[in-house]
């Protein structure tokens, strides 16, 4: 509050306003490692988000062999999971565990709570999707590296389109994270209504078994942002030399994002809704 | 200026009305009780002034400013503090990681081991919330709305689900804030909260308030009948005495009457020209419960609010 002389008489007159500038980053920044903490600080939940597609690559990577995939231009099958999975690494991050988690914070009130303290919902919501990224970016460099140890995969040709596609689809599956959150109409729901919206999109995109192009189920499956993550991901371990920028891929990624932001605005709440 | 005003608050959700006509005011540094039943509006009034709803009419200020205005409700928000309802704090961060990562949204905290040490949980600093039990959390609960070192402090229903200890660490708590100068806005349906804490009152029902004033006060209380209540004293009937009294069992007798200081007079006057004494002499006003249950038992209570 800032004090303002009139007449002889000190008049308090609250700012107005709601940036601060460098200290709002600042802010940000901490509370991104507060959100870095409590993901930690339970082992379990953490464990399971980054090893799960872990664990699907070592299992399904012991039984690829010397197998290449016609489909994707004779890429080998190897490479296609590793780059498959960190498409699914993305998603468990930015999709599953921050829908459930937004839902959970809502219903326990926690939502509400920080509404009503200073930090501003930019802050709060920058800080929760920051911190989802920096878990799927763990898991990403994790099964690279796991792909490069246990079975030789050298990794994208393409690191550009490789990381700008991992950036994108953190963005979009963040975005259909927070507006699935808000179709959850409980605690007790979010789990498996969020579990199985994930496993139907992931069963649809070809992760476990290469679909052909042009198939039924192809056409089907690329209505969906998944089909066009592992595509744009399986393409960037592609050929070495040959141009590639899966554009279209990412601007399917980008309407969805852009979907799921839509509904979060409209059906977005606060307070608990325990229906 | 007052913390708090409000005039002809009313709130509506389409047809359901939450809140109607209601009007109040909470002097700075005082502590004023939001009673009533479930459902008569008192969570959508704070919620109001908190600037967490919109309200369908009248004016509200909340330290002066309109708490529904986006552009000074950052402003507004480093100034309060809030205690929900109900419990919402995160299980695996320890009692001093919640309470500093919360200090850290506020311009002028209070330092977080003055908040552990009012909250009584010195020993429970580094031990994780979930661990901790039901009325240490609804401590740290209350402790996370003060470590903002707010002018003004929102309490809903703060001790609901305590047992008697546990609300009596938080009254002494509360008192202890009230003394330090914090304005204090509580819900409550208890009483004895209501006796105990507020300095003002105002008892919410069917939507509007039916009721305002001290606790002393309220509803008329500190001018309806009073019960004059003594032990007979030895070798005396009922029949001698000055004014007409009930044997109620044990010795005692009861006098109802509206007329307390007359009767009084009577009595005293009679015993001490008689050389009697009159045991356990007390005057017994209506308690705060029989004038709430009086308000809110009579009259239709209206659509339930929230």
């Amino acid at each position: 509050m800032s004090a303002v002389s009139g007449s002889g008489v000190d008049v308090e007159v609250p700012e107005r306003g709601n940036f601060r500038g460098m200290s709002d980053l600042r802010l940000v920044a901490r509370q991104v490692g507060f959100e870095q903490l409590s993901f930690w600080l339970n082992p379990i939940g953490a464990l399971m988000t980054i090893a799960f597609s872990v664990v699907f690559l070592i299992l399904l990577g012991a039984t690829a062999g010397t197998t290449t995939v016609k489909s994707y231009g004779g890429i080998k099958l190897l490479d296609y999971y590793v780059a498959g999975f960190c498409g699914y690494g993305v998603m468990a991050a930015c999709f599953t565990i921050l829908a459930i988690t937004l839902v959970n914070r809502r219903e326990m009130g926690l939502l509400k709570r920080v509404r009503l303290s200073p930090l501003p919902t930019w802050m709060l919501m920058g800080a929760i999707i920051v911190n989802a990224m920096i878990v799927a970016a763990l898991g990403v460099v994790l099964l690279l590296v796991v792909g490069r140890l246990g079975y030789g995969v050298n990794g994208p040709a393409h690191w550009g389109p490789f990381v700008v596609t991992v950036l994108v689809a953190m963005v979009c599956y963040s975005a259909l994270g927070v507006g699935i959150s808000t179709l959850v109409p409980n605690a007790d729901a979010a789990g498996p209504m969020v579990s199985l919206t994930f496993f139907i999109l992931v069963a649809l995109s070809g992760l476990w078994f290469p679909i052909a192009p042009g198939s039924g189920l192809a056409t089907f499956a690329n209505f969906f942002p998944i089909r066009h993550l592992i595509d744009a991901l399986v393409g960037s371990f592609g050929q070495r030399g040959a141009p590639y920028w899966p554009w279209r891929d990412l601007g399917v990624m980008l309407i969805w994002g852009a979907a799921g932001i839509a509904v979060g605005l409209r059906r977005w709440s606060w307070s608990p809704r325990r229906g | 200026m007052p913390a708090v005003s409000v005039e002809h608050l009313a709130k509506s959700y389409g047809e359901t009305v939450a809140v109607r006509d209601v009007s109040f005011e909470v002097q700075r540094g005082e502590v004023f009780a939001l009673l009533g039943p479930n459902g008569a509006g008192k969570t959508t009034t704070v919620e109001i002034l908190e600037g967490f709803r919109t309200r369908s009419g009248g004016r509200v200020e909340t330290l002066g400013v309109d708490p529904a205005d986006r552009a000074t409700q950052r402003w507004l928000r480093n100034r309060i503090g809030v205690v929900l309802q109900e419990l919402a704090i995160e299980p695996y961060y320890s009692v001093r990681q919640v309470l500093t990562r919360n200090a850290g949204y506020y311009p002028n905290p209070r330092p977080v081991d003055e908040v552990i040490e009012l909250i009584g949980l010195a020993e429970k600093a580094d031990d994780r919330v979930k661990h901790l039990s039901g009325g240490q959390q609804r401590r740290l609960d209350v402790g996370l709305g003060i470590v903002g070192n707010p002018d003004l402090l929102f309490l809903d229903e703060p001790t609901t689900g305590l047992d008697p200890s546990g609300r009596r660490e938080t009254w002494d708590l509360i008192h202890r804030l009230a003394g330090a100068g914090t304005t204090v806005l509580l819900t409550t349906h208890y009483m004895d909260e209501v006796e105990a804490l507020a300095d003002q009152a105002a008892v919410l029902f069917g939507q509007e308030i039916v009721a305002s004033g001290t606790p002393a006060s309220i509803g008329g209380r500190d001018l309806g009948a009073v019960t004059i209540r003594f032990r007979l004293p030895d070798g005396v009937t009922p029949s001698e005495l000055p004014v007409a009294g009930v044997p109620v069992g044990d010795g005692l007798v009861e006098i109802h009457t509206e007329d307390e200081l007359r009767v009084l007079h009577d009595l005293t006057g009679w015993a001490l020209a008689g050389g009697y004494a009159l045991a356990g002499l007390s005057v017994l006003r209506v308690s705060l419960e029989d004038i709430y249950l009086g308000l809110t038992r009579s009259g239709d209570p209206g659509e339930p609010g929230t």
